[in-house]
């Protein structure tokens, strides 16, 4: 969808318009809602080139996954199994050139395809066995990660080879960070995927109609596999960005890859019910996301709670487009009729009901509180 | 219909059983060139099986089918695409998230070379789908960048009509409930469209639970009754009295009081 804009938004609604640009309206105004925000709070040590370098290198470890995992979903697909995949891939690499001494280029491409056969597992899993996606990717990612901790015990492996570590952080003089111009490139590629290619169209036709595709002659379960491939093989390559990145990596490593990529990815429009996503979207989603951790870090807020925010972002976008994409939501009188509806009064009750329990319970333990130890 | 050429389409002594049940049993079925054949029938009558078999998603128990007096043995749906027979579905197999002309291309893409790849033709689509539309169903949407499913039932009926005439070999199509979930405005252009098929010389079939439609728009009407045909006739010398009782199977005088979908 790019040639001649004007005659292709020519008949359209101003809603349709709106539409179109929505997945990018989105993220942007929650960007500039975060600028603010940090501006007011902690502007000396956020508004700093070297700080946005930093954010920068953090967007483009993810570029590859939210690239992919824009078409997972756009499938009405999702894959749960990516933090692993990384982890596993990357720990491979790192033997194969640590312990075996293999040339730098053959351990990245060893990480990448193996990537792409881990995303043909979930593929075949979730197609031949007919296991549901969310299920699949979940157990395959105990898989992945189970091996990745057989295979590097409690190891970190460190100290790769310089051009691995180039992959991870590496700068250009004068020009874009190494990962950055490698993500923004699978993102390009990943446009020129969703409008040019039968993937694209397959993918959105799978994740809008099933049936339809399948009356129509499209190979639905092949068109599938295709997609979770690519996710793989993008995992393994964020693998090899992230081991690159930190010159380490562990079994343990990527923890929260599934939860950063999915929020990127549907801050950025993409659709959980399937056929409708944004590559461009997912860029933004993306920015806005390594913005948002950064905040969190230079605010000095515990590590943990980038997992609360994450999941936060998830629920509020998914809700957000929700009651946008609502057709008839004028005809649902006012917010405060809807709030007090008899359904919800009694869902507030059970509410107000758990918090009394809850509250009384902590009342009795503080009343029969006796020696206490430490938590450590 | 002259007599010493063969009808483009006639299956002869067409049964069908599903296990034990029988769902056709001897069905003749004859449709030509330019013309619109309605099928009525009860639920149950027969009707999707009979034009399952002649788009070769059903294999007949019995019987045979020919083409322009060619036989015609087919074994899957592509099979009869091949043949020219191609079928709207109600549903219409649309996927509500792309546009009219991917929609209308969608599993038979056309593509140009790129950097020695094979890449969508998206404009070529677009434009074919655009010229399909106006001129073979005289149909102009207000854009073709909006999402299918902004369109009106009777716009997104004529892009599955459109991907089935696209196909320069189709002769024969096959719709199986077009109107039943539309309302009378879109019923009125989705009968328009089907006139706009059957003037390009194609053979049309049509189900139909509504007399009103299938007086209003075929040439002849075969009217199904348990598996069997009940009899043929031109719609101009018949009236929805005489059919609804050939229908129930009742005398002529009695079918108005019976009603038609009490039966059963
Ligand atoms: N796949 C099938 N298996 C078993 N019975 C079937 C099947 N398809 C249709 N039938 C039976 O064949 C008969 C005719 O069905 P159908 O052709 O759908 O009728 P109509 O379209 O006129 O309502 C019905 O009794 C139906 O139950
Ligand atoms: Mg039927």
């Amino acid at each position: 969808m790019s040639e001649q804009t004007s005659d292709l938004t020519k008949g359209l609604s101003r809603r349709e318009k709106l539409d179109r640009y929505l997945s990018l309206l989105g993220p942007m105004v929650m960007i500039a809602a975060l600028l603010i925000f940090m501006a007011l709070l902690e502007p000396a040590r956020y508004f700093r080139v070297s700080n946005f370098d930093i954010i920068l290198k953090d967007a483009a470890l993810y570029m590859p996954m939210a690239m992919a995992m824009t078409l997972v979903i756009t499938t009405r697909g999702i894959d749960l199994s990516i933090g692993s995949v990384a982890a596993l891939t990357a720990i491979i690499m790192g033997y194969m050139v640590k312990s075996y001494g293999f040339p730098w280029w053959a351990g990245v491409s060893i990480a990448i395809s193996l990537g792409a056969l881990c995303g043909l597992i979930n593929g075949l899993i979730i197609t031949r066995l007919r296991v549901p996606d969310l299920i699949g990717t979940v157990a395959m990612d105990l898989v992945y990660r189970g091996l990745a901790l057989v295979l590097a015990k409690g190891v970190v492996l460190s100290r790769f080879p310089e051009e691995i570590v180039a992959i991870g952080r590496g700068a250009i003089p004068g020009f874009l960070p190494v990962p950055v111009v490698i993500g923004l490139s699978t993102l390009v590629l990943g446009y020129f995927i969703y409008t040019r290619t039968r993937l694209g169209r397959y993918a959105i036709a799978i994740g809008s109609n099933p049936e339809a595709a399948e009356l129509t002659g499209v190979p639905v379960n092949r068109y599938k596999v295709y997609v979770y491939v690519l996710m793989g093989a993008m995992a393994g390559l964020a693998g090899v960005m992230l081991a690159g990145k930190l010159n380490a990596i562990q079994a343990t490593s990527a923890p929260f890859f599934n939860l950063h990529v999915i929020a990127a990815v549907v801050v950025g429009g993409t659709s959980l019910f399937g056929g409708r996503g944004s590559i461009i979207g997912s860029l933004a989603g993306v920015l806005l996301l390594a913005m948002m951790l950064n905040a969190l870090v230079t605010l000095r807020i515990e590590f943990f709670w980038q997992s609360v925010a994450s999941g936060v972002v998830i629920i509020s976008s998914v809700a957000f487009y929700t009651w946008m994409q609502q057709k008839d939501r004028d005809g649902q009188g006012s917010f405060k009729e809807a709030l007090m509806s008899p359904e919800n009064r009694r869902l507030g009750k059970f509410l107000l009901f758990l918090t009394l329990i809850i509250g009384s319970l902590f009342l009795l333990g503080w009343m029969f509180a006796g020696e206490t130890t430490a938590v450590r | 219909m002259s007599p010493d050429l063969p009808p483009l389409i006639q299956m002869r002594g067409i049964t069908k059983r599903f296990g034990g049940v029988t769902a056709l049993e001897d069905v003749d079925l004859e449709l030509n060139a330019g013309e619109v054949l309605a099928i009525v029938g009860d639920n149950g009558a027969g009707k999707s099986t009979l034009i399952k078999i002649l788009t070769g998603v059903l294999r007949p128990t019995e019987g045979t089918i020919a083409l322009s007096g060619q036989p015609l043995v087919m074994n899957s749906h592509s099979d009869a695409i091949e043949h020219g027979i191609d079928a709207v579905y109600q549903t219409l197999a649309l996927a509500d998230h792309l546009t009219p002309a991917a929609n209308m291309f969608l599993g038979s893409e056309l593509t140009k070379k790129f950097l020695g790849l094979e890449i969508l033709d998206n404009r070529r689509m677009r434009e074919e789908a655009e010229r399909t539309l106006q001129e073979r169903l005289g149909v102009t949407l207000r854009s073709m960048e909006v999402s299918t499913d902004s369109l009106s039932g009777g716009q997104r009926q004529a892009i599955a009509i459109a991907r089935a005439v696209y196909h320069s070999g189709l002769k024969v199509l096959v719709m199986d409930e077009p109107t039943a979930a539309l309302g009378p405005r879109e019923t009125a252009r989705t009968l328009k469209l089907i006139e706009a098929v059957r003037e390009q010389g194609l053979g049309v079939i049509v189900i139909s639970h509504s007399l009103d439609d299938v007086f209003a728009i075929s040439d002849r009407i075969q009217i199904m009754r348990r598996g069997r045909r009940a009899d043929v006739v031109n719609t101009r010398d018949s009236d929805t009295t005489s059919v609804l009782g050939i229908m129930v199977g009742a005398p002529a005088g009695q079918a108005q009081t019976d009603g038609a979908s009490a039966h059963e």
